[in-house]
């Protein structure tokens, strides 16, 4: 169509302002994808680290609650714990689901002879409940009482292999275990924080620590659609009288996380939309600067046979060519300015190229499109409706 | 044979509201335009004489008074309307030949038969009416400001003519040329004419007007003879 020929034509022969109104748009486009695709990598990082977690109801003694009985427990005997009986009941509320009970401490340890002691956390754990907590990267699940896994954090910065020997306590006065597998890396965890921890027996800690009693108590449910009603069952059991308990349900705490992070992405998005704004200004302005320089051609128009409405596609046409290039162009240097954010923010591109990421790309360049639309819209309006005899009269 | 006349004015009265008082532009013109006719219109300044093609090209809409072209009445019709009226039955040409600076030729030419068409045209028919007003093949493709005026006023008479109107208006058609290329350029209307084109031309110059077969003086918003 013609008038789409003239747009392109009056585009190329102001190619200076044109590049610099749709250079606008590309800032709006790289400001809007980039912070869209660093907000959605962040949100995917932490949900990677957490994704292992999020069939859990998490079941902990109430911190402000009363004591009702509890003793022991970590680092000492005034601290809360859930007891065997406890533990037995949230297990009912919880079937069929593995209710799966927990101790965890912190002690001193040492990797072999003549090496610093380090402290780090160590978990207790029956031997027939690791395989549904944790996988391993290396090794093999303890046996006896004499093996402990490490966390892949721990192994690494220590050095630790399948085979070494951890003498815990002060002095090794907790005894001496040979490490039987190295557990898999699984990040920020709501249940068990593995990484920079070492696993041992229930048995061999009770021993150690002289407990009998757990601190928290972990439930991996089997479905997820099922975790409310499972937080709801525990909650009803053991919180009849008193809050005794506190149950956390992963999968809500995870929503509410990405829900955070999602609108942090979106405020962060949107001030990346005031730029695309001010492009939208810089848009109308040249638009009304091509209506003006064109007053005696849009007279022209008019009175050979042209309709209002062509007139107007006219410098929509216009407007839309602007938009869509300086969109594309903006949506490839997105790439690159995602590549940069990333790299230098979350030391990682590997969220950059998923489709959560790129349909911030396609947000971006469609607002600019939109945008250029929208600010064309008066210009082509007001040159379609200018007087033909004024126009033709206009030098 | 259509005998109905292609131009009607009946008592057209033109009034322009202004903050200093009322301006008649144009009181109670009558007059009609044959078909093959040729006419100049002639007046001082402020006499009319642009309201008045204003008028004859749809451009504008009178206070009072009719308007026929070609036997239809223009008062009442919409923007829509008068504009396809200029585009199908009336050709333009301008004083300043006013072609599109971003199109060449022959798209100027082809320029009126896409508005009509709504679509891609063949450039066939623009080529052949660039060559009945003499313009060489060679500047088809040429823009405007590549040509003389006396070319540029060809292309801007072949992309009047290339939809076949019923009259051709022309607003001082020779004034911005030298008077040898003006001579040439009215001996082509004056060709046109004869072949049968209808032509209302406005125009101070009485060298000019002496083409035309009748003319149409003008003083004070009235027609005086």
């Amino acid at each position: 169509m013609i008038f789409w020929e003239i747009a392109k034509r009056n585009i190329r022969i102001h190619i200076l302002r044109s590049t610099l109104a749709m250079l606008g748009i590309v800032i709006g486009v790289i400001a809007i994808a980039s912070m869209g695709i660093l907000g959605n990598s962040l949100v995917l990082t932490v949900s990677d680290s957490l994704k292992t977690v999020g069939d859990s109801v998490i079941v902990t003694p109430h911190a402000g609650g009363t004591m009702r009985g509890f003793g022991g427990g970590t680092g000492g005997p005034s601290s809360l714990s859930i007891t065997e009986q406890d533990f037995e009941q949230i297990k009912r509320a919880s079937a069929p689901n593995i209710a799966i009970p927990v101790l965890q401490t912190s002690d001193r340890m040492k990797l072999g002879v003549g090496s610093d002691e380090i402290v780090a956390t160590i978990y207790g754990l029956n031997p027939e409940d690791v395989p549904d907590l944790l996988k391993l990267k290396e090794g093999g699940y303890s046996r006896g009482n004499s093996g402990v896994l490490v966390g892949s954090t721990f192994a690494k910065d220590n050095n630790v292999k399948v085979g070494s020997r951890i003498a815990i306590g002060t002095e090794g006065n907790k005894g001496t275990l040979r490490v039987t597998g190295i557990i898999e890396e699984r990040g920020m965890a709501f249940d068990v924080s593995t990484d920079s921890a070492i696993v041992v027996t229930k048995d061999w800690f009770d021993q150690s620590y002289n407990r009998n009693d757990y601190d928290k108590v972990v439930v991996k449910v089997k479905n997820l659609d099922d975790l409310p009603a499972v937080k709801s069952a525990i909650e009803n059991q053991m919180n009849k009288r008193d809050k005794v308990v506190d149950v956390v349900d992963t999968r809500k705490t995870m929503e509410t996380i990405f829900s955070a992070f999602g609108q942090i992405t979106t405020f962060v998005s949107a001030i990346g939309g005031i730029s695309m704004l001010v492009a939208g200004v810089s848009i109308l302005n040249i638009m009304m600067m091509s209506v003006t320089e064109r007053i005696k051609e849009i007279g022209i128009m008019r009175s050979i046979g042209a309709q209002r409405k062509e007139v107007m596609s006219m410098f929509l046409y216009e407007a839309l060519i602007l938009g869509v290039v300086g969109s594309l162009i903006g949506g490839f240097m997105s790439l690159l300015g995602g590549y940069v954010i990333s790299s230098v923010m979350l030391q990682s591109t590997k969220y950059l190229f998923v489709p959560s990421s790129m349909i911030h790309i396609i947000y971006g360049m469609s607002f600019g499109i939109v945008i250029s639309l929208i600010c064309g819209i008066y210009p082509a309006w007001r040159a379609a409706n200018l007087n033909p005899i004024d126009a033709l009269r206009h030098e | 044979m259509d005998e109905q006349p292609v131009m009607v004015f009946k008592d057209v009265v033109k009034v322009y509201p202004l903050p200093s008082g009322d301006v008649t532009a144009l009181d109670g013109v009558c007059f009609k335009v044959d078909r093959g006719e040729f006419i100049s219109i002639m007046g001082p300044s402020g006499s009319g004489k642009s309201t008045l093609l204003n008028l004859m090209g749809c451009l504008d809409t009178p206070t009072s008074g009719d308007i026929y072209i070609s036997g239809t009445r223009t008062v009442d019709m919409s923007d829509k309307e008068l504009t396809e009226l200029r585009r199908d039955r009336i050709g333009f040409i301008f004083q300043y030949f006013n072609l599109f600076p971003l199109l060449n030729i022959i798209e100027n030419v082809t320029f009126p038969m896409m508005l009509k068409s709504q679509k891609a045209v063949d450039p066939e028919k623009a080529r052949a009416m660039l060559r009945s007003v003499q313009l060489e093949d060679s500047l088809f493709t040429h823009t405007p400001t590549e040509v003389s005026g006396g070319q540029q006023q060809r292309v801007a008479i072949a992309r009047a003519l290339i939809n076949d109107p019923d009259i051709l208006l022309l607003d001082e058609p020779t004034g911005n040329l030298d008077s040898k290329t003006g001579a040439g350029i009215m001996e082509l209307m004056s060709e046109l004419n004869r072949k049968g084109t209808t032509i209302i031309m406005v125009t101070h110059d009485l060298n000019i007007a002496a083409y035309s077969k009748r003319t149409i003086r003008i003083a004070d918003g009235r027609i005086v003879e």
